[in-house]
């Protein structure tokens, strides 16, 4: 291992939305030091095969409340003591969720998806130019489809998403904030699955209610309460992210661009490249914690026991997997990728995410064939202080 | 036809959906989203993807057996 000084976590990006060339060079260090924004050590495993087959192994818990480091001083994000987020409980629990991100269950809301992308983009179309992608779209899209899911009322949607980026600031907002957030949104959970009860709809907390009450021990009460606020946040700023991030990338290269317009059949797989070229994410969402010395592949490195190891997403990036890793190659054949994550804990949403990124490249390339962005890639600007990297804005013109 | 054996474990499944959205004719989910194959023994033209869906599961939880498809190459298989 490097004696090396840690090297501050996230790694910088580049200015253009392009990957930055030191990170195909990472794999030359099987495990780096890292030094997390709370400014306490872990470690990021950098190769795809190590980073694969680590998501899977049980040696590395999800359970790193009050013994891992922390991502963030000011945000507790990922800690709940209440919750035991490795095997068996965790399975049992994930079960009962799985059932409605089935891909017939997803099949069934693309039209749903469908509707409110058209939308959307008609008032996109409708309102003045420059556009701002983010929040005329990227934004709204994936808070409308879950809070469609899941039985949101169309009149909360306001409070819920200030509740929702207030509570996923890392180092933007002070502490007492952050937990004023977490407060209320926990609260206004507690009333909107109190009202699902009293009133069942056709929605997922409706669906998670009845399986609770037909057998208490698959899903307490807590337990119900903990995954609908999972997953209202791992349903939004993640979409909304990579949606973005996904156009930018996409339009700051006018010839995929352009080539991905004349066939709209490749969307699929230029989703799937633009999820690996991903520029919004780091792997701060990977955070694990070592309850045994763990071997990696290159037969001489461990990870001791006890400390904090990242996932990288980085290693989407890795030469060993992927040929020719810069290049966007919106045809690219066998690309698996690992933006969702391995293992049991690969991301529910997944098929969700990929139906409404599908959905909404094809209808804004479709739409507004002159679609391009407004300012220089150069020049796009990024958000502080947030969980996700992302953009702030995204300008676009047609 | 018929040289190609495909089976997939349901406990070890997380519901991903990829091998169903890959190859809808060998793949399918029940009610609770985990994997059911519908063709065992799927023709020859499918090895290429039937590879590729194994070697795309998150959980390993995809086996195919015959001649000249060799091991996952992470190997790792779901238990």
């Amino acid at each position: 291992m490097s004696s090396s000084c840690p090297v501050g976590y996230p790694l910088p990006w580049a200015p253009a939305p392009d990957i930055p060339e030191s990170w195909t060079t990472l794999r030359e260090q099987p495990l780096l030091e890292i030094k997390l924004p709370s400014g306490e050590p872990a470690f990021l495993v950098t190769w795809y095969k190590d980073v694969r087959r680590l998501f899977a192994d049980e040696r590395l818990s999800r359970n790193t409340f009050g013994r891992a480091s922390r991502v963030s001083a000011s945000n507790d994000l990922f800690g709940d003591p209440n919750i035991d987020n490795d095997p068996p409980r965790y399975l049992t629990e994930r079960a009962v969720v799985m059932r409605a991100f089935s891909a017939r269950r997803i099949e069934a809301l693309r039209e749903v998806v469908r509707r409110i992308v058209e939308e959307l983009l008609d008032a996109m179309e409708a309102g003045p130019r420059p556009a701002e992608l983010m929040e005329a779209f990227a934004y709204p899209l994936p808070i409308l489809v879950i809070c469609h899911m899941l039985g949101v009322p169309p009149q909360d949607r306001p409070k819920f998403r200030r509740l929702i980026d207030g509570f996923l600031s890392v180092t933007r907002l002070p502490v007492d904030e952050v937990e004023e957030c977490r407060r209320q949104y926990w609260d206004y959970l507690t009333e909107l699955i109190d009202s699902k009860r009293a009133e069942p709809g056709d929605d997922l907390i409706s669906e998670l209610i009845e399986i609770s009450r037909e057998d208490p021990a698959r899903l307490t009460d807590y337990q119900l309460q903990h995954w609908v606020k999972t997953l209202l946040i791992a349903g939004y700023v993640t979409t909304a992210s990579q949606l973005g991030t996904s156009m930018a990338v996409l339009l700051h290269r006018p010839e995929a661009t352009a080539e991905l317009k004349a066939d709209l059949s490749l969307v699929p797989s230029a989703v799937e490249e633009l999820l690996r070229y991903q520029m919004m994410g780091t792997s701060l969402g990977t955070l694990r914690y070592a309850v045994e010395d763990i071997e990696l592949l290159d037969g001489t490195t461990v990870i001791p026991k006890g400390s904090t190891v990242l996932l990288s997403q980085e290693s989407n990036m890795d030469s060993e997997e992927f040929d020719d890793p810069l290049t966007l190659d919106i045809r690219r054949t066998d690309n698996h990728h690992l933006t969702f994550g391995a293992g049991i804990h690969f991301c529910a949403g997944a098929a969700l995410a990929r139906m409404e990124l599908q959905e909404a490249t094809e209808a804004l390339l479709r739409r507004f064939p002159g679609l391009r962005l407004a300012v220089p890639g150069e020049e796009l600007k990024r958000p502080v202080g947030g969980f996700l990297a992302g953009y702030a804005e995204i300008p676009v013109s047609w | 036809m018929g040289s190609l054996r495909v089976s997939a474990s349901r406990d070890s499944c997380v519901t991903s959906s990829l091998c169903v959205y890959r190859l809808p004719q060998v793949f399918d989910q029940d009610a609770e989203g985990r994997v059911v194959v519908v063709d065992e023994e799927p023709p020859d033209e499918l090895r290429r993807e039937l590879l590729r869906a194994r070697r795309g599961c998150p959980t390993r939880s995809i086996r195919v057996e015959g001649p000249g498809v060799g091991d996952d190459e992470d190997g790792g298989g779901a238990q």
